[in-house]
């Protein structure tokens, strides 16, 4: 007499979703979905305030017009301090003052408060030099432009 | 009283002299590799103590190993179960330590501070009432309903304290954006640095912040 025990069939399913839902999140520390509008893309213009070098990502502050034409303080992500030293960036190049243009994507909410947030794609400097800031992989949109998106 | 050392522990401990100094905290959230090595550790025991515990949690509840006597899964998991959660919590620690402030106003933090007490909590309660008798149910396929209930309540505090881990890398929730009211109040955001914004306000004056 044998009475099959489905309680660890069904434990087990419900891991293995757990557990596929748990890959898809971490693609990334976070998913560029979850806090970023690939609908929203933002070109920023403006000169540098300063740059948390912090980790899981780096912040640039500068002072821009956004999609509205009103100036304001943004924030844009980078990868962390180690991808961005990898791709060029660091402290010396990236000083307050430095006339900069970043072109990346809104954060979903649109609120500004406390100041306007968006994930950095790449950053052009005053010499023409152009690289990337986000860590390849972050889910936001493909567009060609970076060579180690595949 | 708690936040003003966090302050302390953030800003001041180890900060040397000259405009640039940095604190220890602050030297180590900048960090080129140590951070990512650290969130990296954390995360890798993670699945040595949440993968061995729930074998152990498994068996208590009748699901698995039921031919091996519960003593012998304890002895044989049980170590490395402690082993992962030494190091998850020393890494866990150092990550707390990098960014104090964040932490203490983060309301998965918070919910993860919780459940991690609930789990421990429910540890003494094994002890003190299902471990005592263990010789007459250890040789049991499906341990006594007492038992099952606290290996079952074990296997979900600690699910949630993971759940709410993992939420903690994500910025929906954190001070000074428009969140809402009850969120400010559990997260203290008006003694944080960002203070409080409530979404209704922001909500009240048209969507955009002044």
């Amino acid at each position: 007499m044998t009475k099959l025990n489905l309680a660890p069939f069904v434990l087990g399913a419900a891991l293995l979703s757990a557990a596929v839902l748990g890959v898809q999140s971490a693609q990334a520390h976070h998913a560029f979905a979850a806090e970023f509008d690939a609908k929203s893309p933002v070109l920023l213009r403006g000169k540098v305030n300063k740059v948390e070098w912090i980790n899981p990502h780096a912040w640039v502050h500068l002072m821009a017009a956004g999609p509205d034409g009103q100036v304001r303080e943004w924030m844009v992500e980078g990868g962390t301090p180690n991808t961005l030293l990898r791709s060029g960036i660091d402290r010396n190049t990236l000083k307050p003052g430095t006339e900069i243009i970043v072109r990346g994507y809104q954060s979903k909410d649109k609120a500004c408060a406390p100041v306007c947030k968006a994930n950095g794609r790449d950053v052009a400097f005053p010499d023409g030099r152009k690289v990337f800031m986000g860590s390849s992989g972050t889910g936001a949109p493909k567009d060609g432009a970076d060579p180690n998106d595949k | 009283m708690i936040r003003q050392f966090l302050v302390w522990l953030q800003d001041q401990l180890g900060k040397g002299a000259g405009d640039t100094a940095q604190s220890w905290s602050q030297d180590l959230l900048g960090s080129l590799n140590f951070w990512g090595l650290i969130e990296g550790t954390h995360l890798l025991s993670l699945m040595l103590f949440a993968g061995t515990i729930l074998f152990v949690d498994l068996r208590l509840l009748g699901f698995t190993l039921q031919r091996t006597p519960v003593s012998v899964v304890s002895r044989r998991i049980l170590p490395l179960t402690l082993a992962g959660f030494g190091l998850m919590v020393v890494t866990g620690l150092a990550l707390f330590y990098a960014k104090p402030l964040f932490y203490y106003h983060n309301i998965w933090f918070r919910a993860k501070l919780l459940f991690l007490v609930l789990a421990l909590i429910n540890i003494v309660i094994f002890h003190l009432r299902a471990h005592r008798n263990q010789d007459a149910w250890d040789k049991m396929p499906r341990p006594p309903t007492a038992t099952r209930v606290l290996a079952a309540l074990s296997l979900l505090s600690w699910l949630l304290v993971i759940t709410m881990g993992r939420f903690m890398a994500y910025s929906w929730f954190d001070c000074g954006k428009p969140i809402p009211h009850w969120v400010n109040v559990v997260q203290e955001c008006q003694a944080s640095e960002h203070g409080a914004v409530d979404a209704a306000d922001i909500a009240a004056i048209g969507g955009k912040a002044p």
